[in-house]
């Protein structure tokens, strides 16, 4: 093929990226929304790495722990969102900074 | 790529040219052969037999649906274990059989546990 | 051609107490919806039930051979049956201690003790996991119960908070670790832990693939991260404090013993395993680092705490340190002697490190801060009230003083577990750290052991402050007390008991205890 051909270490880079970015959501955002969509972001970032080097080194069952990693994350998102909704309507606001009654 | 990798791919090609003649030739037929009587109610915009909701698609939902929702993601996530399993099904025989009614009659439980919890019932 | 795994019964022998806890959740969750007219007092009853069947079951399995079953994705060894049986027991008593705050808070609900089952179930099978997915999974299950116990009590800000960090900072670990897993998978093409450790052995001796060197490096120090942040090591411990006092006083016991001890046998599991590949002192450096860091820094936040259940939640930070002292001794390779407070001082020539006497000293410790902890956190749950709690001062010192008047055998219960997480003998704790710490000195790890000790003896004053508060300070006029309840104290007495037993007698676990050393390695 001519031109770039897309390689292990590209998709590794992608899902590196991704980590990276999740990671500074965590970090850096306020909303509670956001910082729990940047888990996933993390999650996704996984998977990825995990099905790149599967492909890579031609094994079937590598795929399967992106299967697992998704219900997992589905499981964990329901939790995610209801214990969000608990926090906005004991306190009305999902910034992060806003949820700290407890403190040294 | 030479023809004969294509070939496989012949049967689709097959129902798609039926499927799509199908749907032309009843299209067709109905517009010649039907009657036509327009009324107000006809010719409103249909959606899903509920009154058709008119402006912006972003607009924000009852939080009430959101337990649905929930429930929505979590059941529907599970079908991806049963995708790899239909696929080997024969190969997997009863042992895969026995293996995924463990696995629905775990979902029955959370899915009759909902149930009964009203969690379904969002009128309420 | 998929050839497909033949399963005998001994396949399934590890996975008992995990199958008996979810089938026992099950039950109650279905008694909740289908039964909600009659009286709800069975359901804990069930559930102590599960796990009383549970720690029968794990306890039958001790004396195995150590065995990979499931076609290698879990083991069948000593040391996971008894961290099960470890964890049974966390749960059983933390069930125990829920009627009773339950019906104060008019929360009474089959799904508290179906979520407490869930999580030990899936704790039971975290420590017999030997695959990381299947790994992955469990600690997924365990922490998704926990999630929703946390915030179990809608009401009042601080339940939902406690819930919201520490689910954000789970999914957050959760998700480094899975990373971790994937980049290891990257370097080893492998998901099964003992097919990872000879080929990271590989790895590290094959010039030829040296380039997967770095890969491996980073996979393993994002997953000791993870790990680090579920069982609250210093610098991964902030979430800690907060979580356990905003969570309900039952679940911080729950966490405390049972997802500690279940965390930390896997991270123990997961590395024993890996580690037999790695050259050098990578690991041991790691784990020391992290135990130093834990016990100073847990005991000295610790110290000038005056809610008691936000100082447990740093004394437990504090455990977690003693115990990576343990941890650590399991990664000293015979023949090196390095200087410094990390390093190991020296080695005797030609002895090796006991790894199966770190394991028994670490699996002792587990059961007894299991039993010590899950007992002071239902001291502390019994006493504090709910228009308190959402001010915020519930678990105050002061309300404590004069506990020895009021309630004289509560304050006998309390000053034990106090003893006993101090480290003071004859407590089940003493006994336990004296283990950890021998086998630290076996291995060579005297300067750990010295700040160990050091720590030890700052931690000593502020538990032994409780104490002084409950029995040399006038009660306040106003103190009410609280009803008796059957369960509760049931649990309380048995807590006391076992940990005044497990230090007079150490003794008498010890047939039980010698097979703990047996690890499940692989081939």
């Amino acid at each position: 093929m001519d031109g770039i051909s897309i390689t292990l270490q590209h998709y590794l880079f992608l899902a590196a990226l991704l980590f990276s970015l999740g990671v500074f959501g965590v970090l850096v955002r306020r909303n509670a929304l956001v910082v729990f969509m940047s888990v996933e972001l993390m999650l996704n970032a996984s998977n990825l790495t995990f099905l790149a080097f599967a492909r890579d080194a031609g094994m079937d069952v590598g795929h399967l722990p992106a299967l697992f990693v998704i219900a997992v994350a589905a499981a964990e998102a329901a939790i995610g969102l209801a214990i969000i909704i608990a926090v906005f309507r004991s306190r009305g606001t999902v910034n992060v900074d806003d949820i700290r009654t407890m403190r040294l | 790529m030479t023809p004969d990798a294509l070939a496989p791919y012949l049967p689709l090609l097959a129902v798609l040219v039926l499927a799509g003649g199908l749907g032309a030739i009843v299209s067709v037929m109905s517009a010649l052969l039907g009657p036509k009587r327009p009324s107000a109610v006809k010719s409103t915009i249909f959606e899903a037999g509920s009154e058709p909701s008119p402006g912006s698609a972003r607009q924000r939902f009852a939080v009430k649906f959101y337990v649905v929702a929930l429930l929505f993601i979590v059941f529907d996530i599970e079908t991806v274990f049963l995708y790899p399993w239909a696929v080997n099904f024969k190969a997997l025989g009863w042992f895969g059989y026995g293996e995924m009614a463990v696995f629905a009659v775990t979902l029955v439980i959370g899915l009759a546990y909902v149930w009964k919890k009203g969690a379904l019932d969002w009128e309420s | 051609m998929l050839t497909l795994p033949t399963l005998t019964s001994t396949d399934f022998l590890p996975l008992w107490p995990a199958l008996i806890l979810s089938a026992g959740a099950c039950l109650v969750l279905l008694s909740e919806v289908f039964l909600s007219s009659a009286s709800r007092s069975f359901q804990p009853l069930l559930t102590v039930i599960a796990t009383v069947l549970g720690a029968l079951v794990a306890a039958a399995t001790v004396f195995s051979v150590p065995t990979g079953v499931f076609g290698g994705f879990v083991v069948l060894d000593p040391f996971g049956s008894l961290v099960s049986l470890v964890i049974c027991i966390g749960v059983g008593l933390s069930a125990l201690l829920a009627p009773a705050f339950l019906r104060g808070r008019q929360a009474e609900r089959g799904e508290f003790y179906a979520l407490l089952l869930f999580g030990g179930a899936g704790m039971s099978l975290l420590v017999l996991s030997n695959e990381l997915i299947f790994l992955f999974i469990n600690l997924e299950i365990l922490s998704i119960a926990t999630y929703a116990l946390a915030a179990y009590l809608r009401r009042g800000p601080r339940p939902a908070e406690a819930g919201f960090k520490y689910f954000i900072l789970g999914a957050f670990s959760s998700a480094v670790l899975l990373y971790g897993a994937a980049l290891l998978f990257g370097a080893t093409r492998s998901t099964l832990l003992p097919q990872m450790g000879a080929e990271l052995a590989r790895i590290f001796t094959d010039p030829t693939l040296s380039d997967r060197q770095p890969l491996a490096y980073c996979g393993l120090a994002l997953i000791g991260a993870g790990f680090g942040f579920k069982i609250a090591a210093v610098p991964f411990h902030m979430w800690t404090p907060d979580v356990y006092e905003g969570a309900p006083t039952p679940v911080t016991a729950m966490m405390s013993a049972a997802v500690k001890a279940a965390a930390f046998a896997a991270m123990v599991r997961v590395f024993l395993v890996l580690g037999r590949g790695i050259p050098g002192d990578a690991l041991l450096t790691g784990f020391s680092t992290l135990a130093f860091l834990t016990m100073i820094g847990g005991n000295l936040l610790a110290l000038p705490q005056r809610n008691v259940k936000r100082m447990l939640a740093y004394s437990s930070i504090s455990h977690a340190g003693y115990l990576l002292v343990g941890v650590a001794s399991l990664f000293v390779k015979s023949g090196t002697t390095k200087g410094g407070v990390l390093g190991v001082t020296a080695l005797a020539a030609g002895a090796t490190p006991d790894t199966a006497g770190a394991l028994r000293g670490i699996l002792f410790y587990l059961l007894a801060y299991t039993v010590t902890t899950v007992g002071a956190f239902g001291v502390l749950g019994a006493l504090e009230r709910r228009d308190d709690e959402v001010r915020g001062f519930a678990w105050d010192l002061d309300r404590l003083a004069g506990l020895a008047q009021r309630k004289p055998a509560w304050a006998v219960a309390m000053a034990v577990f106090m003893l006993s997480l101090g480290g003071i003998p004859p407590m089940a704790g003493f006994m336990g750290k004296l283990l950890i710490f021998r086998s630290a000195v076996d291995a060579g790890l005297v300067g750990l052991v010295i700040v160990g000790v050091l720590t030890s003896a700052v931690g000593a004053y502020y538990y032994l402050r409780v104490v002084v508060y409950m029995y040399m300070r006038p009660a306040p006029e106003a103190g009410g007390l609280p009803e008796r309840n059957l369960s509760t104290e049931l649990a309380l007495v048995l807590s006391t008991v076992a940990v005044v037993v497990l230090g007079v007698l150490p003794g008498i676990t010890g047939t039980w205890l010698s097979r703990g050393g047996s690890v499940f390695l692989g081939r």
